[in-house]
């Protein structure tokens, strides 16, 4: 099943007959970002492995994997607001601020690990309605929204927590961060894998996942097609902090603990990673794309780029400057490709 | 006059992507004189302004300045060639003063130059001199009337160095006072030797100050440059629907004995309707005319339940119905609305045919945990769109990349999916060619036929005449009245523009 949900290429039709159904559409495959994607990791994978130390190591993979797990849910939480043609800046500190209550819940109310997890996805998705009703209330652009609340949201979780960590987590919740299963594969790994499943699904066969899609196309012409425009783009950010809510989760997980500098001050650390594996995995910023999987492989290749970098005992800012430089090129490179095809679709 | 065309265009070509919408048309301008143009929505009158300012490249033929043939690649060469245009839309920065506005095209030339306010001001007086406008030219343009700011866009033409200026409906928004000011400062300008063109739909502000006209129908010369001398009111309407399109197609509907579908009573509405009262049979077609600006897409968005209905009621079937949302509208009450601008309200042109046909039945077709597969909604709507014989490469084809003509297709096939009861239908066949159009025609009569109740929106006077059963006129968001229609073209558009011009007060004219 493809993970990729694209509207152009969702509906091929089955054997013609009517001049409707003549023609199939032309394959793209070699333009895709998919392809150009798994292109790029197949190359910086040959390159990190025969130019450094240690990058096929078994600690190295297993680390990398688990790296990628944390940036395909960051990826996938900033890429389910794209969908409306809005950002979401907040989606580190909703994170944060879940995982906190997560080893708050765990460490002073001592509740068992699954009820706890589960307080934090829903204080995690509450926080994203609150930035989905006050940019559908107030019209606003979710950039203006969501900086506002990334700064309300950390700081009210600073003041709560007075910045201090909650290190007593259960080892059996913990131990997700460290065990391995199939060889060097981290659980956490299949964990992002299956949620990238169930939002595939979502957007490629559910009325929901489409009427998603409809209105961060064309908000108004899906309003006027009878959806209900103003509930699925609040829907759509409270899914988005239920999913920086589980990146969070599994870097308490493999922290063995809730720190509230884990995603940097306000949560910034994650911004880069946000942006850059939906943008690499092909989502239109103007909204009406999902691309899952294109998502997940944006995710790889930023956590395999980092980890690479960082083994070519490159400083970490310079890691960072590389990848704000990828940002720029994808940004190009897509821009590029889309008028490559229009030139076609037209000629 | 006898002196040399300033201004020729001959056999102008311009193809769109599967639209031809000039087919070889040709003008010429004579210095000193008031050039009407004239045709319907959709005959290539804008197209046709935009390639003589050079918005537009022609697809062939040629343009002429002073006999000479020019290229204009951008709207600032044929500025420069003296070439001026004053827009439907207003295109003064409103927060600029008046000066600052007239002068703009000058000043962006030269970026870092400092700028001599005392003597921009000094040459905009004179500008404004010129047309006998009062303001001072300090003064923010966002303070002005909206027929002091039409002025100002003719100064500033005028301050270009204008031999050309294309005035484009420069009355739509004026009051009649006001438009007769305008007409004696036209008078003057073409006694100094401009060469006005004059767009516009009053037919009778054309006979009174135009000398020439050129008027398009269906992207072609339905008369190229004539005298207005001895022409009437009559004969340009001959020319811009064409004698043996009036009323085609219309027949005798009777749906008295049908019920009464939807009423409305007393309706206001947010957008500031009132007392729009006025209802549709089962099976009838029932116009809603009105010029643009009148109030007519508002009203359909309001019944629609997007604009909030502030007073009296909406009747669906005998019984008060409450829209809160457009999502009530269409899944509990069973109406639909058809966009007038289906590029942004209609359609999600990034998306495919199938998900644009199918987006209101999605709700209809889902499984449990609303799950939804492409056969389902491909089984759904693909009757609708081989019926309407949408052409398509793929239902997966994105719809941005198909014609005018089959967009609407789809925008009409996805209600007719939904099996609404009552279409709201606004503006058909804008930007359609005649084919489809006439498709169009025949589809809206049959789901009139099959019992659908339809509400017919259009400003296109022939469409509207050979369609509605009867037509409410809407001027200035009320309803001026109803006429019984009995397809008789000169009959009714008499009584339509009367109703307008409130001549006849609300009566209704006999069938």
């Amino acid at each position: 099943m493809p993970l990729s949900y694209d509207t152009s290429s969702a509906a091929a039709l089955p054997a013609a007959t009517s001049a409707l159904r003549s023609g199939l559409p032309r394959s793209r495959i070699f333009i895709s970002n998919e392809f150009g994607l798994i292109l790029l990791i197949v190359i910086f994978a040959l390159v990190f492995g025969t130019m450094t130390h240690g990058f096929t190591s078994h600690f190295n993979l297993f680390t990398l994997g688990r790296n990628t797990a944390v940036n395909i849910m960051i990826g996938l939480s900033m890429m389910t607001v794209i969908v409306t043609g809005g950002l979401n800046l907040a989606v580190g500190a909703i994170g944060v601020c879940a995982a906190m209550l997560c080893g708050y819940a765990l460490q002073v109310l001592h509740l068992p690990w699954p009820i706890a997890l589960l307080l934090a996805l829903a204080l995690g998705a509450a926080l994203g309605a609150v930035n989905g009703f006050a940019v559908v209330r107030t019209g606003l652009h979710s950039f203006i929204i969501t900086l506002a609340t990334m700064s309300i949201f950390y700081g009210v979780m600073i003041f709560l927590t007075r910045a201090e960590a909650y290190r007593n987590i259960p080892f059996g919740f913990v131990h997700f961060g460290s065990m391995k299963v199939l060889g060097d594969v981290s659980p956490l790994l299949l964990l992002a894998l299956a949620v990238a499943l169930a939002l595939a699904a979502l957007y490629r066969g559910s009325v929901l996942g489409r009427e998603m899609l409809a209105t961060g196309a064309r908000r108004e012409a899906a309003e006027l097609s009878g959806i209900r425009t103003g509930r699925i783009i609040t829907l759509c950010h409270m899914l988005s902090g239920a999913l920086a809510t589980v990146a969070a989760l599994m870097l308490v997980a493999r922290n063995g603990a809730a720190i509230p500098s884990m995603a940097g001050q306000l949560g910034q650390d994650w911004l880069l990673p946000a942006f850059l594996a939906p943008v690499l995995g092909g989502a239109v910023l103007n909204g009406g794309k999902a691309p899952v999987f294109g998502t997940c492989l944006g995710a790889a290749l930023v956590s395999m780029l980092t980890s690479g970098l960082l083994l070519m005992q490159l400083g970490a800012f310079w890691v960072q400057t590389f990848l704000g430089l990828l940002l720029l090129l994808a940004m190009f490179l897509d821009k590029a490709r889309r008028s490559y095809l229009a030139y076609r679709n037209l000629a | 006059m006898t002196s040399n065309p300033v201004f020729e265009a001959r056999g102008v070509e311009k193809i769109f992507p599967g639209v031809k919408a000039l087919g070889g048309v040709s003008l010429s301008l004579l210095p000193g004189s008031i050039h009407a143009l004239l045709g319907e929505n959709g005959a290539g009158k804008s197209t046709l302004i935009k390639v003589i300012t050079g918005v537009h490249r022609p697809t062939s033929g040629e343009i002429l300045l002073d006999g000479n043939r020019v290229h204009f690649a951008n709207t600032r060469e044929a500025l420069a060639a003296g070439i001026g245009v004053v827009h439907q839309e207003r295109n003064l920065i409103p927060r600029f003063s008046v000066a600052e506005n007239i002068h703009l095209e000058q000043l962006v030339g030269r970026p870092l130059r400092p700028i001599d306010y005392a003597e921009l001001n000094r040459q905009a007086r004179q500008w404004l001199d010129e047309i006998e406008l009062d303001v001072d030219p300090t003064r923010p343009v966002s303070e002005l009337s909206v027929a002091q700011t039409q002025l100002v866009e003719i100064a500033k033409a005028l301050s270009l160095r204008s031999r050309v200026l294309l005035l484009d409906e420069p009355t739509a928004s004026l009051t009649p006072s006001e438009s007769q000011t305008l007409f004696s400062i036209l008078r003057r300008l073409r006694d100094s030797g401009v060469s006005l063109v004059f767009v516009s739909h009053k037919l009778e502000e054309v006979l009174e100050i135009c000398d020439r006209v050129t008027v398009l129908r269906d992207g072609r010369n339905a008369c190229e440059s004539q005298s207005m001398q001895g022409m009437n009111r009559q004969d340009l309407v001959r020319f811009m629907i064409g004698r043996n399109e009036q009323a085609g197609g219309w027949r005798k509907r009777d749906v008295t004995a049908r019920p009464v579908s939807m009423a409305l009573q007393d309706v206001a509405t947010a957008a500031g309707h009132r007392n729009i009262s006025f209802s549709v049979r089962q099976g009838e077609i029932l116009g809603l005319y009105g010029l643009v600006g009148a109030g007519r897409t508002e009203l359909a968005k309001a019944i629609m339940g997007r604009i909030r209905v502030t007073g009296g009621q909406v009747l669906i079937d005998g019984q008060a119905a409450r829209i809160n949302s457009v999502a009530d509208a269409i899944h509990r009450y069973g109406l639909g609305y058809v966009s007038e601008d289906r590029k942004s309200d209609g359609l999600v042109l990034s998306h495919s045919v199938l998900a644009n046909a199918g987006i209101v039945v999605w709700r209809k077709l889902a499984g449990r945990f609303g799950r939804l597969s492409d056969a389902a909604v491909r089984k759904a709507v693909l009757p609708f769109l081989e019926q309407l014989e949408v052409k398509t490469p793929s239902l997966a084809q994105v719809v941005a990349n198909l014609s005018g003509g089959n967009q609407q297709k789809i925008s009409v096939a996805k209600w007719l999916a939904a099996g609404v009861k009552i279409l709201i239908i606004d503006e058909p066949s804008v930007g359609i060619d005649i084919k489809t159009k006439a498709y169009l025609h025949q589809l809206i009569r049959e789901l009139a036929d099959r019992g659908t109740a339809v509400v017919l929106i259009t400003s296109d006077m022939p469409e509207m005449i050979s369609l509605a059963d009867r037509i409410a006129v809407l001027d200035n968001y009320l309803i001026q009245g109803e006429v019984e229609n009995d397809g008789v073209y000169d009959r009714m558009s008499q009584a339509i523009m009367n109703l307008i011009h409130h001549e006849a007060g609300h009566a209704a004219v006999p069938a």
